[in-house]
Parts: structure tokens; sequence; C-alpha cells
């Protein structure tokens, strides 16, 4: 299909943002808990039963649990947003090879990617100007997420590495979920 | 290092002769508290170690500028953003594709004003004038952690003029949504055969910066339509957000884009009304409601978290009747300030307080209170019903005692009195009611007859028969013992006689 010559007429892209920002910022957690159940259930739809074969390349990561241990909510909340991010930026990469549901992929990506923009629509509105944030909660779990991507990098994105982060994802969603329900 | 033991020398910071050095090779633990100290030389003298300088390099590191293309064409400007890291294995900026760019574009003319926005790594900036020339800067922004990188070089580029709008392509493309039912709805002005193709794109894949973002897909069921409206349900999850645009197709296989339209669809959809079921008992208004969505409400229910707003009041035929409202987060509620005999109407609708929207009101649905004339009904059957239950109880005692009291009086007050004919029985009190009656003297009956003799005439025998025979009629009163005696004498003689 060829485009015109004469006109292309692309409009205004609105960010998903702009709608979300009048959402309340103070029913997030609620929208939160939905989102990560939904997510679970797609995770759980992505794929079949973990190979067996996959299960001699397992490999601790160990998730540094303390990181949600609810003493403030802010501390907590701020760790789930980074958690998200992460999850996110590992499911975009190269999934050729595990050869999971698309749509359900899709559809996981597409909900952790709204809960991340509808975050930062409600962060951009308490701020006013930028301090940068220096929290070294997120520096450990940076830590924990750079090895599962150094992990795929390494087996480069085999199926069983794939599997192995599928398992893990699924693990801290579990956790998130766990502490999102006392919050 | 972190050790305090364990001092290292730094890379690239060895034998420097300037006040400044390079050691990005000597870090690869960016998340790791690093400590450096330094320590002047010169031939054989060397100076104390500095003060320790603590450091986390991922925390002293700044976003760097982000690489730009662009393109004018049309009288837009087309830009295209590569993220600050992007050729190299080793990353600092791990989640580059959470990136935002900050666009900062100016008319290059004095006095211009710097206008700020926000765009994706492929985008398109149209509202320009046409041969402008505009300067711009971008810079990339990890907006969770407040932290915004540095501006790349200011790059200029004049915008061309604006052709003619064609007028095959799809104009004015809106949504028209009611719960999860999703429309698209264009104009086209095009006087020739146009045939069109809606295409979708999935609302994350515009933050990467590769061809993921522009991997527009049709929507099924709307591929080389002619109608101006397409019914994209299918492809709607409540996931996020979705692009859509209408690619629409002339004879010459031209084509023309239209404008792109973001839906997001719990924000975007109208919400349809619930339905509301009413009862009544007594000054209770009963109400049952069933959320907006109807065979969808499943997915709606989950997403929305209803509450609902109910509106009653009196419908009489003076209209300055006040609205009432009652909010209620579950699905039954009742309403009890009522007053009796009064036609109440009421309309219920949903709202989510985190969407901020409401649905449309249901039905009006109408009920009468009970009136007063019920109480006094109420009354009066208690009444009578309580009546009847005393009668019931009272009928057999009564009668019990009315019983007794016949036959006291008929033991101790006899109403018949003797006849006054017979003595001894006036003034005797104690005399038995009862007559005694003297004994009957039984007669001892006999015939006294015996025959004997066998000369007895036959004559005089037959005779004698017929007279015994009627004496023995006639001897009523006589003992059987006597009959059976004058029997046996009498058989003898017949004997005899044969």
């Amino acid at each position: 299909i060829m485009n015109a010559f004469g006109l292309i007429q692309i409009g205004l892209i609105l960010l998903c943002t702009t709608t979300i920002s009048s959402l309340q910022c103070n029913h997030l957690p609620l929208q939160q808990r939905k989102v990560i159940e939904k997510s679970l259930q797609l995770l759980d739809k992505m794929g079949k039963k973990f190979p067996q074969q996959c299960l001699k390349e397992k490999m601790s990561f160990r998730f540094p649990e303390q990181v949600l241990k609810p003493r403030q909510k802010e501390t907590v909340k701020v760790a789930i947003e980074e958690i998200f991010h992460h999850i996110f930026y590992i499911f975009s990469k190269n999934l050729t090879l595990a050869s999971w549901d698309g749509t359900a992929l899709e559809q996981f990506q597409n909900g952790l990617y709204q809960q991340i923009e509808q975050r930062e629509a409600c962060v951009i509105k308490k701020q006013t100007h930028y301090f940068r944030n220096k929290d070294v909660n997120r520096l450990k779990l940076k830590k924990y997420f750079q090895k599962i991507d150094c992990f795929l990098k390494d087996k480069q994105h085999n199926l069983c590495s794939w599997e192995i982060s599928r398992a893990e994802t699924r693990r801290c969603l579990q956790l998130i979920d766990k502490v999102i329900r006392k919050l | 290092e972190t050790d305090e033991t364990e001092w290292k020398e730094l890379h690239g910071c060895q034998n420097v002769t300037h006040t400044e050095c390079d050691f990005s090779s000597a870090i690869t633990k960016y998340y790791d508290t690093h400590h450096v100290h330094i320590r002047a030389e010169r031939r054989e003298e060397v100076s104390p170690w500095s003060s320790i300088f603590e450091m986390i390099p991922y925390f002293i590191a700044q976003i760097g500028p982000p690489g730009v293309q662009l393109q004018s064409t049309n009288g837009v400007i087309k830009i295209k953003v590569s993220p600050p890291e992007a050729n190299q294995v080793q990353k600092m900026w791990l989640a580059d594709t959470l990136f935002k760019y900050t666009l900062v574009i100016w008319e290059n003319s004095s006095n211009a004003e710097f206008r700020n926005r926000s765009i994706f790594p492929t985008d398109v900036i149209d509202d320009l004038a046409p041969d402008t020339t505009y300067c711009l800067k971008v810079q990339a922004v990890l907006t969770s952690e407040s932290h915004e990188g540095l501006f790349s070089p200011i790059h200029c580029v004049k915008t061309t003029h604006k052709a003619v709008s064609d007028l095959l392509c799809a104009t004015n493309v809106s949504v028209f949504a009611l719960n999860m039912k999703f429309h698209l709805h264009w104009n086209n002005q095009y006087k020739q055969h146009v045939s069109y193709n809606v295409q979708y794109l999935t609302g994350y894949l515009k933050t990467f910066p590769d061809q993921r973002s522009v991997n527009w897909l049709n929507v099924p069921g709307c591929e080389n339509i002619t109608n101006t409206q397409c019914n994209f349900s299918s492809i709607i999850t409540t996931s996020g957000c979705y692009y859509l645009r209408v690619q629409a197709m002339s004879e010459y296989n031209r084509s023309c884009l239209s404008d792109e339209i973001e839906v997001n669809p719990l924000v975007t959809n109208e919400i349809g009304p619930p339905d509301v079921k009413v009862d009544i008992s007594d000054l209770l208004l009963h109400i049952q409601i069933s959320p907006p969505g109807g065979s969808e409400s499943e997915v709606m229910r989950d997403y929305y978290d209803w509450s609902y707003r109910v509106l009653y009041w009196k419908n009489s035929s003076n209209n300055e009747e006040e609205i009432k409202m009652k909010e209620i987060k579950q699905t039954i509620g009742t309403v009890s300030d009522l007053t009796s005999s009064t036609l109440y109407c009421l309309k219920v609708q949903a709202f989510s307080k985190f969407y901020n929207k409401s649905s449309l009101f249901s039905k009006e649905e109408c009920i009468k209170t009970p009136g007063d004339k019920i109480l006094p009904l109420i009354i009066l059957a208690t009444f009578v019903t309580a009546l009847i239950a005393v009668l019931l109880l009272a009928m057999p005692l009564i009668f019990a005692l009315y019983q007794a009291y016949n036959k006291i009086k008929y033991v101790f007050f006899p109403s018949c009195q003797p006849p006054l004919n017979i003595e001894g029985f006036g003034g005797e009190l104690l005399s038995s009611p009862y007559v005694s009656t003297t004994e009957e003297p039984i007669e001892n009956c006999c015939i006294i007859e015996t025959i004997i003799t066998e000369e007895v005439n036959q004559i005089d025998f037959k005779d004698y028969k017929n007279s015994k025979q009627s004496s023995r009629d006639s001897g009523n009163y006589s003992n059987n013992d006597d009959a059976s005696g004058s029997k046996v004498s009498e058989e003898m003689l017949e004997k005899e006689i044969v």
C-alpha cells in the first residue's frame, strides 16, 4: 500500500496520559489489584505448563523481598512501580523463541503499560519540579532484574530461559498481590 | 572499592597529568557503592591520600542526549528519536523503553516563544505554520525517577508548504461507544468509489523506538469496506489504550491515511443505564439494581466498581416536589423516609469514582405506598379473630356448666311431685322415690286328671282326648313338669289301645 504523494494527514497524537490524568489518584491501589490479578491470569494463559526439560536450568535470582515489607505505603508503592517497569522491559525483548500466545502477551504488556502511565500521571500531578529520586530500594530491584536480563542474554533468549523468567515474574507478581491486599 | 582494605587501581586514572580522568571502563557494577581516593605523585614523592569520595554510579550518572532525525514533509515535521544508549551493549538505563521524550520547539525568529510537549519516539509535529523555520531540541525523561536527561543538540528545519487536502482522506474520525461496544464513524467527500481499511495499534507499542510502533494491523471485519463505519469491539480488551486510523483507497491504487484517534476503552465509552426493580412493603421501598452492561456486565462490573445514585420523588400533580437522592454501594437498597398512600417514582444511575463516570439513568419506576386504611382493617381483622377465638373457647365451657347445673337441679330440686292420694309419701323426705312392689303369689297349677282303666270306651277316649287337649290348652298357668307327666301317661294309654 503506497502512501499518498500529496498528503498524509496525521493529526494530533494524544498520549494515553492525557485522558487518564483526570482519574482519581487515590483509587489507584484498587485498580492496581485488578491489573495484577489480570496480569497473573494472562501470564498463565500465555504459555503452557513449565517444561520439564527446563528444570535443570532453573536459577535462583533471589528477589529482594525486604523492599515489599510494608513499613511505609510510599516505599512499597515505589517498589511496585519499579517492578512493573522492569517486567514491562523484560517482556519487550525478543520473544520469538518462546512461542507464546501473542494476544495474551499483548494484553499483558498493554495492561502493565497502562498502570505505569496512570502512576506517572499521578506523580506528575503531585510534583511541581523535579527532585531526582535516589531510592536505595530501587537499586536492589534493579540488581535483581539485571540478573534476569543477563540470564536471558547469556541463553540467547531461548525457550528455557524465557520459561524460567516467566515463572520468576509470576512469583514477583504474586508477592506484590499479597502486599497490595494488606495496604 | 567497597572494601577498605582492597583498594584497586582505577583504570584510566593512572599517571594522569590533568586534573580530570575518564574511568568509565573501570565501572561495571552500576548499582554498587564505590569509594575513590586520589593522591599526587612527583618522582619519588607521594602525597597522602585524599578524603574518600563515595558514589553509586547509577545515581551519579546523567541521562545523555537522545538522537534526533527529522523529516519535513507537507507542512509537518516527522521526528524519529533514538534513545540515549541506543547502540551500546552494556547499558546504564535498562528500562529505556520507558523513556518519555520532551520536545522544545520554537520559531527561529526574535521573541519566539518556546513550546514544550511530550512526544513518542516516532511522532509527527503538525501544529506548525508552513514555510517557516523552526528549531527544536529533545530530552529523554525517566518520569518515575524524576530524572531529566541532557538535551540533544539543537536542530533547525524549515517546514514545507501545506498541500491541498486530499478529498480522498477520511475526515472527522470519531468513536461512539456504549458499554463495551465500540464503533468508529468517519466522513468522506470523495466523489468516486472509495474503499476503506480500518487499522489499529495497541497502545503500548507506541513507546518503542523501533518498527513495532508503526506495526498497524487491520481490524477484522473492517477490511475493504465501503460504508463509513466500523464495529471494532472485537479488538478491544480492557487492558489499555488503542489507536485507530482509517485508510481510504481509491480505484487507482491511491491511498490516504486519516488522523489517528486514541481510544481508552474504560474512559472513552458511554455507560448504559442500569436495570431497576422496585418492591414495596409497608413504608419501605426495596430496590434491586442490575449493573449496566447486561450480558457484558461481568467485565463492566470487574473494572468499574460501581456505586449507585437513587433519585426518588413524590409523583403528584404538583410538580414542585423535591427530588431526594440516596447513594448506595451494593445492588440492593431500601428507602425508608416515605409517607403512606403516595405514588413515588425513582430512577437509578451507576457511577464510578475512579473513572469519574456516570451511566445513563435507568427507566423511571413508580410504585404507590400503602395507605392508612390498611391499619384499621388490620385492627378489625385482629379483633374479629380474637372474638371468634374467645367464643370458640367459651362455648364448650358454658355448655359444660349448663349441663352440670341441670344435673344438680334434677338431683336436688326435682320438678316432679308424687300424687297426693298415696299415703306415707307426703311427709317422708328421705323415702325412696321408687315404690316397692310385693311379690306376686305364684300358683302351682297342675292338671288333675288320671286315666287308669283299660275299658275305656274309644269314643269316650276320643272325647277324652279332645277334652284333654282342650283342657291342656286351657292349662296356661301349669308347670311344665306336670304337663310332661301327663303326656307320659297318655302315651301309655295310646299303646294299650293299639
